[in-house]
């Protein structure tokens, strides 16, 4: 990133149920967030228990230009002020993928602007930069979300390695399963986390998946699998109840804390991490937020987590990673759904 | 009908990297049975068994994954390995909007499908294998698979 110059852009992001467009400026290395939009279609989603890609295709063509009109007007920023657009082309929803790529591919078009393509995942680790810290590398970065729970190795602010990833389900993913079958609603992760503040995280010995394997890959599958045994030794009758419920979630959320929190702690010894970063949806979470920040200061290392606003999906990120990227000509943009590190 | 019994997870890797030995492209394996069945840990096996060196994790989330092929041997014709959850599902519908009954059959394609009960509807029978996995205690399984 060169320093010393004052650039904006336009941030468009669509890869799952979330229409958001920010603008975000960078001035001689400084981030300022101009406007943020996020409009959640979760409540639209809620009644099918998870994200419908066609219903969520659906209303990004219907949010994706008012969404972008609100940013512009919030920001006050004039679009021949705008050095270029930045849009999320994968991992993602594929329906959802095109509705952002082809809105920002017509706006670069139409106003002869560069646009950058930009991982979403990637984007997720950036959103770390809007907090104006310096950052010491190398950083071990914990992604966690309903998608992914990946470990990425950043040797500088460009060179990103991935170290590991979930061989089966996500965290979020675990959450979201979770929470169906106690019959708790979607999204899984907050309404879990709400639950377990009020249950015993000891009630349940649930077990931590893949804590003592020498490798840094994650499994939530199987504690999933434990949560429903576990949940089928009671009647129906006392599953309504609200304590075991709370219980349940409480033991569940403290598993999949302490391997999150162990795995990145591992990393970070490993690699002789500076920093960790923590980002993602699931980093909202406050247990786990606590969990690794408490663990970090106490080795002594940085600990770096966006706002829980820039954590979940948002365009300010989308933005803030095209500030690393070299822009790609419009033509040659291509959404991937599976698009990795 | 093939009758089979594992009694570890790796059995039934195993069991879906000898599946796969058999796979010539064209082939929709539909996996049914209850959460924590090993669903994916077979179809773990089955990728395995085809070569795949990526890592096969849940498409609950974006509910298809697409993975390359390499042919190791001239009997297999498929370059792509199609993996579906319909875990999610309510409606066979979504999984025709995001295009991925166009792979169903096609000789290039081998087709992997977790909860294929909810997507029974839209499977061509014909070329439809149905690989039912029956929870037998804590680490016990019974694969039954069609002919």
């Amino acid at each position: 990133m060169s320093k010393n110059v004052n650039r904006i852009i336009l941030g468009i992001e669509s890869s799952c149920d979330e229409t958001a467009a920010a603008l975000v400026e960078n001035q001689g290395g400084t981030f300022k967030i101009l406007a943020n939009v996020v409009w959640s279609q979760v409540k639209i989603h809620q009644k099918y228990g998870g994200v419908v890609p066609e219903i969520a295709a659906r209303n990004h063509v219907k949010k994706i230009l008012p969404i972008i009109d609100l940013a512009l007007k919030k920001s006050k920023v004039d679009k021949k002020n705008i050095s270029g657009i930045a849009v999320a082309t994968g991992p993602g929803l594929i329906t959802s993928l095109l509705v952002g790529a082809q809105t920002a591919k017509t706006l670069a078009y139409l106003w002869q602007k560069p646009i950058y393509a930009i991982n979403h995942l990637q984007a997720h680790l950036y959103a770390n930069w809007l907090n104006n810290q310096p950052i010491k590398f190398p950083a071990v970065c914990l992604i966690v979300s309903g998608g992914h729970t990946e470990l990425i190795l950043m040797k500088n602010q460009t060179q990103l390695k991935k170290i590991s990833e979930t061989l089966d389900d996500a965290a979020g993913e675990a959450f979201d399963k979770v929470s169906q079958l106690l019959k708790l609603g979607y999204p899984g992760g907050p309404i879990v986390s709400a639950m377990a503040e009020r249950g015993d995280a000891k009630a349940f010995k649930f077990p931590r998946p893949m804590i003592q394997n020498n490798n840094f890959n994650f499994s939530f599958s199987g504690l999933k699998t434990a949560v429903l045994y576990a949940s089928q030794k009671f009647s129906p009758k006392k599953l309504k109840s609200y304590k075991l419920k709370a219980n349940l979630c409480a033991s569940f959320q403290q598993a999949v804390v302490e391997v999150l929190r162990a795995k990145t702690i591992k990393a970070a010894k490993y690699y002789n991490a500076k920093t960790i970063m923590l980002s993602g949806g699931v980093a909202a979470n406050q247990l786990l937020r606590q969990t690794l920040e408490q663990k970090t200061k106490k080795m002594g290392l940085k600990f770096l987590t966006p706002k829980p606003e820039l954590c979940t999906d948002n365009a300010a990120m989308i933005a803030a990673a095209a500030f690393f990227t070299k822009p790609t000509p419009w033509q040659k943009i291509k959404v991937d759904p599976n698009l990795s590190l | 009908m093939q009758k089979i019994l594992t009694h570890s997870e790796k059995q039934t890797f195993d069991l879906g990297k000898k599946l796969a030995k058999a796979l010539r492209g064209g082939e929709i394996l539909a996996l049914t049975g209850p959460l924590g069945a090993g669903k994916t840990v077979l179809a773990k096996g089955l990728a395995a068994g085809l070569g795949i060196k990526k890592t096969i994790n849940s498409p609950t989330f974006i509910l298809m994954k697409i993975y390359q092929l390499k042919a190791k041997n001239l009997k297999l014709k498929a370059n792509k390995l199609i993996h579906l959850d319909c875990y999610r599902l309510k409606n066979p519908q979504e999984i025709i909007n995001i295009g991925a009954k166009e792979y169903f059959g096609q000789p290039n394609t081998i087709t992997v499908i977790e909860w294929a009960e909810k997507i029974k509807s839209i499977l061509p029978s014909g070329q439809t294998k149905n690989i039912r996995i029956r929870l037998k205690g804590a680490n016990h399984r019974q694969i039954i698979i069609d002919k």
